[in-house]
């Protein structure tokens, strides 16, 4: 404890109710499409059939005859726009290269045309009516293939702006380094290099994308949305449809989670355009195969990692190299890349000597976008697996190497300055750092001594433990922002008005438990309002592990500003100095005595020099403080078959205070067990000529209940004196564990390295033949 | 996904109104089981959906030592049946387990899963080397092995239960399943079944299915393991020649190289089972 | 036109022979029925039907005529949550809270059959309900406490 505030928390670090919970476990009609749907217009898409081709035309008259049609899209009726669909703050990272129809498709499942009919027989009936010429291209499936020379250009379109080099399908390109890597190297007693590939794979919301466009009396388009982003959706679809943001209004109602993949603008130009055109509401809802193509995936990755150390274990150098297939679309795909480097390298300080170098290149492939972890998650691959064959070389225990070269509390590395969001970074120092607890904590979880090495056997399954450190931001430093809006009522209530965005996450609550602390009054007394344009104040929204460090500096700043104006209203009433009075139990204590909120707030409303006790705050951090996390699994892997069954998975993480640790936790074991999924069965499969083979829950498997089994995640006590309350992120971190962690675990149990995810018994048998441990 | 083609749902009361309905429209129509398949894969030729439930299949009961299974018994009933439990060992209860989803299981029946036959059927695995019968109508009673099913003209028969013989009640049978989690196909099944007197192996069925292709018998396998005593190095060639046997293909979810390592793998782990020798394995 | 009982009232409800008890729910603003991927394989759209949890997306209604039907909005009354509702709450079971309805079910009827299940048997019975959010931890927990509560104990 440095914080002497910190034990006399009264809301914070409580389990309180979610705020949204009753409405959500009595399926209260909450979310985009439980509303009245009677009177709207259903939106279908037409999506390519083909990787890569122009359009030559397309005939419309007889879909438009189909009885029922209110309205046929192509890129002949529809603003000719270039923006990008990332979601992200202005102005984007991302490469201008999209419009809302093309007259170029690029991946199998990238728009042709849309129709917006009574039915969604009538929509399909349409579909099936329009007739497209296409002029077929040779298409990019592969990395290699899209900067040889004589590739197909997949961007020529001349109007495309922020791309690195279209001609050679270069999205964008980072070269960082700091001191010099050839140097450590040569000073280095050992120098290990592996590469590591990841695959295509895709969020799975349970909610797949949905969006409901109407026009109100005055004609103002309103979007209620499946999304992460309400406030970037607004200014991107002002941009694309040409209209001023002034005419738009975005709400987010509960939403079906998010992942990453509501960071988009997927959904609402086209739904809103229908709406703007035909007076109608519109509903444009995606399919589950339509959410594997044609929504977003995490960006596959080859990242190769050298590492340079000393005999005794200290790290001199390393290199990290990532060429990352953004697919047929740009989006996050800068950033997505940079991360992979800023998000890792610093993790390891005592390597004086670093370097990251990367290009995201296009294929004619489904389009990567945001995905928890956001590159991060496959840089940590190759960086911890080079980290365990360095240590095994080394004769020495993979903790206590770890221990030897990661960042602590005090230190800072260059690369926090050389390498940010795609820019240049911030330069920074960890202020809180407890991974050596987390170390500690999670090596006895899971029996480390007494599993590592043993290779226990039974029949032909024989176990290993193998485990992983990380770090991961909180928020984009002087580019994110949030702000929140408080209210004073007159019974001692407060509203709190946010723009930022609750997936399921449960930002409304902890958000509100930060607002509750400050002003002294329980959970219930503070009304949270959030992500809707018209009433909330801006926010980036969810993303980037944002949201307790970004909107919740905001909300703590808004809730300290009304607190010093209750002050100024209660100390006439209590008399005494204004610097002795607290807020605690809904009342305004000073010496002399006490007053209720409910009369603080008559007062300044009904009596005396009325006002709205309210304010309003912003934050724009000045760093990213990173959250840490020690992951460790035991597996069992079946030598004769190749299966690999994780038996316990232990994750010991510092989020700093953690506002609601059993929200935090939540988080942690999402992250973890969609992470196992992305380790061991989700992968999208493609065809010859680029069509995806899986696109269903049947066909790509994400875990489920019985998948995941024995999952022990514990918080350590932790401060960050920059963040609200103590607080840091915790919402993507874990997600980055599995891969290593039990990559290193099979080294552990058979002395097989895996190096492409995921590790499909299949892939396991046949690593396991090639070094002859199979048996045969 | 509503099924916009159907536009009757008839609901006979006898097995013979049923069939009449159903031999009247060979394509238009399709009986109505559990109506999983149907919804999501019934052709858009198929304007009536004969609903079999009120022919009073569902029920599980015995007849002199056979098990007999009504078509309309839902995965879940049979799963939870004691004549079920106390048939082979449990077999086919813990098969019954690993088949989709318990939702899924309170929908399906075991007529639909035993004649609908996805290639990849746990199901249909099982009850091959249970010796299953199928009770049909099709104009009159029959009952036919369940490995001879699906030839024919016209539409297949309404199978009216499942018989397993006494026989094969008796036997000790093994089931392996290999696939990506808990809930999902098999990229690979197999069931074997023995009858065992005095240490020595009778008779045997060996069945592996999801090759991808829907299960079938190995008769050269059973005929192998006729008259052994079932040691380690008889099922280890059992198993080889099993998987040799197999007609592998890639597809998503395996390649034929390795469904032939997973039936070589899971025969023989059946056959150790039913010899008393099985492990217990992760 | 189908006769069903649904939440407790029996009434006629509109539909096409080809429609699906999710269909049919959905659209007469039974929402707390979700949609995710409309082939089974999520479980969002589960409902009790005869007690049973099943797929709603895989019923035809017509199937159907004639059943009790359950879904969320049937299962708390007076404003009281069912127990496994609090305990999911009070676990931090909800997350984005799509898959929460499905999930509830699927534990009542589990612990109308069982009222002292395994966390093998818990898991098994919501193996058919994906969730996205959770890892599944605290709903484990949370259909235990319910489980606790309805035996009396908590």
């Amino acid at each position: 404890m440095r914080e002497p505030e910190r034990r006399a928390f009264a809301v914070v670090g409580k389990n309180a109710r979610k705020v949204d919970g009753r409405g959500l476990v009595t399926g209260g009609p909450l979310f985009v499409a439980d509303v009245d749907l009677s009177q709207a217009l259903i939106v279908k898409m037409l999506w390519s059939p083909l990787a890569h081709a122009r359009i030559v035309s397309i005939e419309t008259s007889e879909a438009e005859r189909v009885p029922g049609v209110a309205l046929v899209m192509t890129h002949a009726n529809t603003p000719p726009t270039r923006h990008t669909t990332a979601g992200q703050g202005f102005p984007e990272p991302s490469p201008y290269d999209a419009r809302m129809f093309d007259t170029k498709v690029r991946y199998v499942g990238d728009r042709v045309a849309a129709v917006a009919a009574e039915t969604e027989e009538a929509a399909e009936a349409a579909l099936t009516a329009l007739r497209v010429e296409y002029e077929e291209l040779p298409a990019i499936l592969a990395i290699d293939d899209a900067r040889r020379p004589g590739a197909p250009i997949i961007h020529d379109e001349a109007d495309a702006t922020g791309i690195y080099d279209a001609r050679r399908n270069i999205v964008a390109d980072v070269d960082i380094d700091v001191g010099d890597v050839a140097a450590g190297f040569a000073q280095s007693d050992l120098v290990v290099e592996t590469t590591c590939e990841t695959q295509y794979a895709q969020h799975t919301p349970i909610e797949p994308h949905v969006t409901l466009a109407s026009l109100d009396a005055e004609g103002r388009l309103i979007l209620r949305t499946s999304t992460q982003v309400p406030f970037h959706v607004r200014r991107i679809v002002a941009q694309a449809l040409g209209i001023p943001v002034s005419r738009v209004r975005v709400i987010k109602p509960r939403i079906g989670g998010g992942f990453g993949a509501k960071q988009e603008v997927l959904l609402e130009d086209v739904a809103g355009w229908v709406a703007l055109r035909t007076g109608r509401p519109a509903l444009f809802a995606l399919s589950r195969a339509e959410e594997f193509v044609s929504s977003r995936t995490r960006h596959p990755m080859r990242v190769r990692v050298k590492l340079g150390a000393t005999k005794d274990g200290l790290l001199q150098a390393i290199d990290m190299e990532a060429v990352s297939n953004t697919g047929a679309y740009g989006a996050h795909g800068l950033t997505v890349l940079a991360n992979t480097g800023s998000k890792t390298l610093p993790l390891y300080n005592k390597a004086k000597n670093a370097r990251f170098t990367g290009q995201a290149v296009y294929t004619n492939l489904p389009v990567g976008g945001a995905y928890r972890g956001y590159g991060a998650t496959q840089g940590y691959f190759a960086l911890e697996t080079a980290m365990d064959e360095a240590a095994e070389a080394l004769g020495l225990d993979p903790i206590a190497f770890r221990r030897l070269n990661a960042i602590r509390a005090g230190e800072g590395s260059p690369i926090f300055e050389k390498l940010g969001e795609g820019r240049e970074g911030v330069p920074q120092t960890v202020k809180s750092c407890e991974l050596e607890q987390c170390l500690a904590i999670g090596a006895e979880k899971i029996g480390w001594s007494a599993w590592r090495g043993k290779r226990e056997r039974s029949g032909s399954w024989v176990q290993g433990v193998g485990m992983s450190i990380m770090m991961q931001g909180s928020g984009i430093p002087q580019i994110d922002m949030g702000a929140a809006t408080i209210k004073m009522n007159e019974d001692g209530s407060f509203n709190l008005l946010i723009g930022a965005t609750d997936l399921g996450t449960g930002s409304d609550t902890i958000l509100g438990q930060i607002a509750a602390e400050v002003l002294g009054v329980p959970l219930e007394k503070i009304l949270v309002t959030s992500s809707d344009t018209d009433v909330t104040p801006f926010d980036v929204g969810a993303y980037a592990s944002s949201t307790t460090y970004v909107s919740g500096m905001a909300v703590q700043r808004a809730a300290e500003q009304v607190r010093e104006q209750i002050f100024a209203v209660a100390a006439p009433l209590l008399g005494g100095d204004r610097q002795d009075l607290r807020l605690r139990g809904g009342e305004v204590v000073g010496r002399a005595g006490a007053v209720s909120l409910a009369r603080v707030c008559e007062r300044a409303m009904y009596e005396t020099d009325q006002f709205q006790i309210g304010a309003t705050a912003s934050c724009v951090p000045t760093e990213s403080p990173p959250p840490f996390l020690a992951n460790f699994a035991r597996v069992a892997v079946d030598t004769e078959t190749g299966f690999v069954r994780v038996l316990h998975y232990v994750a010991v993480a510092d989020c700093g205070v953690a506002i609601h640790p059993r929200l935090a936790e939540g988080q942690l074991e999402g992250a973890i067990v969609n992470g196992i999924g992305y380790a061991l069965t989700e992968e999208m499969q493609f065809s010859s000529r680029g069509r995806v083979r899986n696109p269903s829950l049947f066909d790509y498997k994400v875990p489920g209940a019985l998948d995941a089994l024995r999952l022990d995640v514990a918080l350590v006590d932790s401060y960050e004196p920059t963040g609200p309350m103590g607080a840091k992120s915790v919402g993507e971190i874990g997600i980055n564990g599995p891969i290593p962690t039990i990559a290193n675990a099979i080294y552990d149990a058979v002395g097989v390295r895996l190096r492409q995810t995921p590790f499909t018994p299949e892939r396991v048998l046949a690593a396991l033949d090639r070094a002859g441990v199979g048996a045969e | 996904m509503s099924l916009r083609q159907v536009q009757r749902i008839a609901r006979p009361t006898t097995v013979e109104e049923a069939w009449a309905i159903r031999r009247a429209a060979p394509d238009a129509s399709r009986f109505l089981a559990g109506g999983v398949d149907l919804v999501l894969y019934a052709p858009p030729s198929v304007t009536t959906l004969i609903d079999l439930s009120r022919l009073g299949l569902d029920g599980i009961r015995e007849e002199g030592d056979d098990l007999v299974l009504g078509a309309m018994a839902t995965l879940s009933q049979a799963l939870e049946s004691p004549l079920v439990a106390g048939s082979a060992g449990g077999f086919l209860r813990d098969v019954l387990r690993r088949v989709a989803s318990p939702p899924q299981r309170n929908l399906a029946t075991i007529g639909g899963a035993a004649v609908r036959g996805h290639p990849w059927s746990d199901v249909v695995t099982a009850l091959l080397v249970l010796d299953a019968q199928l009770e049909t109508y099709d104009g009159r009673e029959a009952r036919l092995s369940l490995a001879a099913a699906g030839a024919g003209e016209g539409p297949s028969p309404l199978v009216r239960a499942i018989r397993i013989p006494g026989a094969w009640r008796g036997s000790r049978a093994a089931f392996e399943k290999f696939s990506r989690a808990a809930v999902d196909v098999a990229m690979l099944n197999c069931a074997c079944s023995a009858l065992v007197e005095r240490g020595t192996c009778r008779e045997a069925r060996v069945a592996v299915g999801g090759t991808p292709a829907l299960a079938r018998r190995l008769l050269d396998v059973e005929r192998s393991l006729a008259g052994t005593k079932l040691t380690a190095v008889e099922t280890r060639a059992a198993a080889e020649e099993a998987a040799r046997g197999i007609e592998a293909r890639d597809d998503l979810r395996a390649s034929a190289a390795y469904r032939r390592r997973l039936a070589r793998v899971g025969v023989e782990r059946c056959l150790e089972s039913i010899a008393g020798r099985g492990e217990e394995t992760g | 036109m189908i006769h069903l009982t649904v939440n407790g009232k029996e009434r006629d409800w509109d539909a096409l022979p080809g429609d699906t008890l999710l269909d049919v729910l959905r659209r007469e603003g039974i929402t707390g029925v979700k949609k995710g991927c409309g082939s089974g394989d999520c479980g969002a759209c589960t409902v009790l039907l005869g007690g049973r949890a099943v797929n709603a997306c895989l019923v035809l209604a017509a199937k159907a005529d004639g059943a009790e039907v359950v879904t969320i909005e049937g299962v708390s009354s007076d404003g009281a949550l069912h127990p496994v509702q609090e305990s999911f709450l009070e676990a931090g079971a909800v997350q984005c809270g799509y898959c929460t309805p499905g999930m509830v079910l699927s534990a009542i009827a589990l612990l109308a059959r069982n009222a002292s299940p395994t966390e093998h048997e818990i898991r098994e019975a919501i193996s058919g309900n994906l969730c996205r959010c959770t890892g599944y931890v605290k709903q484990v927990e949370a259909i235990e406490r319910a489980a606790a509560r309805l035996r009396g104990e908590r």
